[in-house]
């Protein structure tokens, strides 16, 4: 069953297109990943599918569980079930995580277990994201996350700026959220994992991958071949493998 | 003990709560003292006319000693009337834990409320006061006169928390002036949050040498009110130190603030911080944060800043389900979360309540 459905969409960013007409499906359950370069779409489509400020849709439709997003605020969003791990978080002087958290949750048990599996513990007292390295502010990204308990995640590069051990701990995390110890069949919730780097891939089992490439989304693949494919011969050899279809994408400086 | 008719919600909103513990309590209603228990041996709570007859020359030392009489009209009209207020006084080395409360309620339409306070803390002595200051209804209006004269000695404490509930017809003028001597502590907190016609208030503390004098003030203007507000420390002494924290919301309302640090002589420090945030287009905030040296071994710095709330983190918090108002509302409870250190918990926890109650509507 589709939970998420793009058709033909284009976003706007300050006038400028950025998104140039996706398609995209993703089921129940499932783990799907996007690579793709610097300044290629990638965050932006999921500020749309979020309903971020700045990012205007022009054309096309994003469904959401049957239901078309384009009318229907952030929050309204977030509380149909779309959650969002952000690249750069910001800091919210005075505002504790715990308190955060405690409006997300009434479960406090819940917030101290999670939080002690994220090494978040002694964080919950503090301002959110106020003084965090990278690292802290991914493990508080995915802490609010398993309190929210989203059926889609958007993951914008979870693992930027993170180091090998901290990005053990966030994968643990986002295992667990993605029910990835469940059958196949069993697994409700899904994610769209961005990632840059890929390191993500070695402790995630992704379902299916896609390449996003000024503003176009080059067709899908196994995540590690993919990746495999981009770490041999760059985004440029994807771009020539998909430019019969897509005539109007520029190669010469990816 | 309190007189039935007295509207307790209306004294719970700023902090006078007859069911918890405290030290002793003072109740003013207009010009009468209506409430005057103490409890603890080495405080004596004292309404003001007769502490003139009981501690004979306490007059001549502490009354319209640090606040000249002439100062304004207020003052010159107070100083012809006989006092009504507390004399408040913990003897040497008494550290008392509970707070003192104090309340003064308004209810004489038309008519100006004179108030005069004298907190005198012996050498090594500890205390805390929460004073709450409110109308007898919703509705009446007139003009209130605080007049607080603080002797803090020498390694003595005094936490001394301040919180208004006026309405929008009262005029407010508190007038204080501060003493610290060496090595002594003050710690001010003021918390407005409801509506005012008007309030002018700018206390002065002096510092001597090793002491420190803190002012944190919280101000939520409302529409139509106008604080003409800040605080002044005056490091006089070596190696003593202030600090000013101010944070103002204005919901179109109008906030002049005005604090400043002067270092008189070396080794005086002293750090001020200044922010407000303009929830509308009706509201003013103008800070004035100064500082001023007169020596060259000081360290005195401050921050200031005037601002609306981020939509950056408004989004932030929308994308974890919250609506735009809960999420505006965090973001105010958390800008004025000062994080006070110094104060007992039960007086942190007051604030912290008056504040909660005051932005999600309730007060």
């Amino acid at each position: 069953m589709n939970v998420l459905q793009i058709q033909n969409l284009h976003v706007a960013v300050e006038g400028k297109e950025i998104i140039k007409g996706v398609d995209f499906e993703l089921d129940q359950g499932k783990t799907a990943v996007m690579f793709g370069p610097n300044g290629s779409g990638k965050s932006t489509l999921l500020g749309a599918i979020a309903g971020l400020p700045g990012y205007e849709i022009t054309r096309g439709s994003i469904w959401y569980k049957g239901r078309d997003l384009r009318s229907l605020s952030i929050d309204e969003r977030a509380r149909l079930g779309i959650g969002m791990s952000f690249q750069y978080p910001p800091a919210i002087k005075g505002v504790r995580l715990s308190t955060l958290l405690n409006v997300l949750s009434q479960d406090a048990q819940t917030m101290l277990t999670n939080a002690e599996d994220l090494n978040m513990s002694e964080y919950l007292d503090r301002d959110i994201n106020v003084g965090f390295s990278g690292g802290e502010r991914k493990r508080s990204e995915i802490l609010q996350l398993m309190i929210q308990e989203p059926d889609l995640m958007l993951l914008d590069e979870p693992e930027s700026g993170v180091d090998i051990e901290n990005i053990s701990i966030i994968a643990a995390a986002l295992k667990t959220i993605l029910e990835k110890d469940k059958p196949i069949k069993k697994r409700m919730r899904s994610a769209i994992i961005i990632t840059h780097t890929g390191y993500i891939l070695d402790y995630i089992n992704a379902d299916i991958a896609y390449v996003i490439m000024d503003g176009h989304l080059l067709g899908c693949g196994t995540p590690g071949e993919i990746f495999e494919e981009i770490r041999a011969h760059g985004y440029k050899q994807c771009c020539e493998c998909f430019a019969e279809k897509y005539q109007n994408i520029q190669t010469g400086d990816i | 003990m309190i007189p039935r008719e007295l509207n307790s919600q209306r004294l719970e909103t700023i902090g006078y709560d007859t069911c918890v513990t405290s030290c002793g309590n003072f109740l003013v209603l207009d010009q009468e003292v209506v409430d005057n228990r103490c409890t603890i041996s080495g405080l004596r709570v004292v309404p003001l006319k007769e502490a003139f007859s009981v501690f004979p020359d306490m007059r001549e030392r502490l009354y319209f000693n640090l606040i000249r009489r002439d100062m304004n009209e207020l003052t010159a009209l107070a100083s012809r009337e006989d006092p009504v207020g507390y004399y408040v006084y913990v003897e040497p080395g008494v550290k008392i834990e509970e707070p003192l409360q104090a309340a003064f309620l308004f209810g004489m339409t038309g008519t100006t409320q004179k108030i005069h306070n004298i907190i005198e803390l012996g050498d090594g002595s500890e205390l805390n006061i929460v004073n709450g200051c409110t109308t007898l209804n919703t509705g009446d209006s007139g003009t209130h006169l605080g007049i607080t004269e603080t002797y803090v000695g020498k390694d003595a404490h005094l936490g001394y928390t301040m919180l208004h509930n006026w309405g929008d017809t009262m005029e407010v003028y508190p007038v204080g002036a501060v003493q610290v001597a060496e090595n002594g502590r003050y710690i001010s907190n003021y918390v407005a949050m409801t509506s005012v016609k008007k309030i002018v208030s700018c206390p002065v503390a002096k510092v001597l040498s090793g002491g420190s004098a803190r002012f944190y003030s919280i101000i939520y203007a409302r529409e139509g009110s106008f604080f003409d507000t800040g605080s002044k420390v005056v490091l006089e002494g070596e190696g003593s130190s202030g600090e000013i924290l101010s944070r103002v919301v204005s919901e179109g309302g109008t906030v002049i603030s005005r604090q400043m640090l002067t270092g008189c002589v070396p080794k005086t420090r002293g750090h001020m911080e200044c922010s407000g945030l303009l929830l509308n287009d009706h509201g003013v905030i103008h800070s004035i944060p100064e500082i001023r040296g007169e020596h060259p071994d000081i360290s005195l710095s401050h921050e200031a800043a005037v601002g609306r709330i981020s939509d950056e983190e408004l989004s932030y918090l929308r994308m974890r389900g919250l609506t735009e108002e809960q999420s505006r509302s965090l973001i105010i409870r958390g800008f004025l979360d000062i994080k006070i250190e110094g104060l007992p918990d039960k007086v942190k926890n007051l604030v912290n309540d008056v504040i909660e109650r005051s932005v999600s509507g309730t007060l």
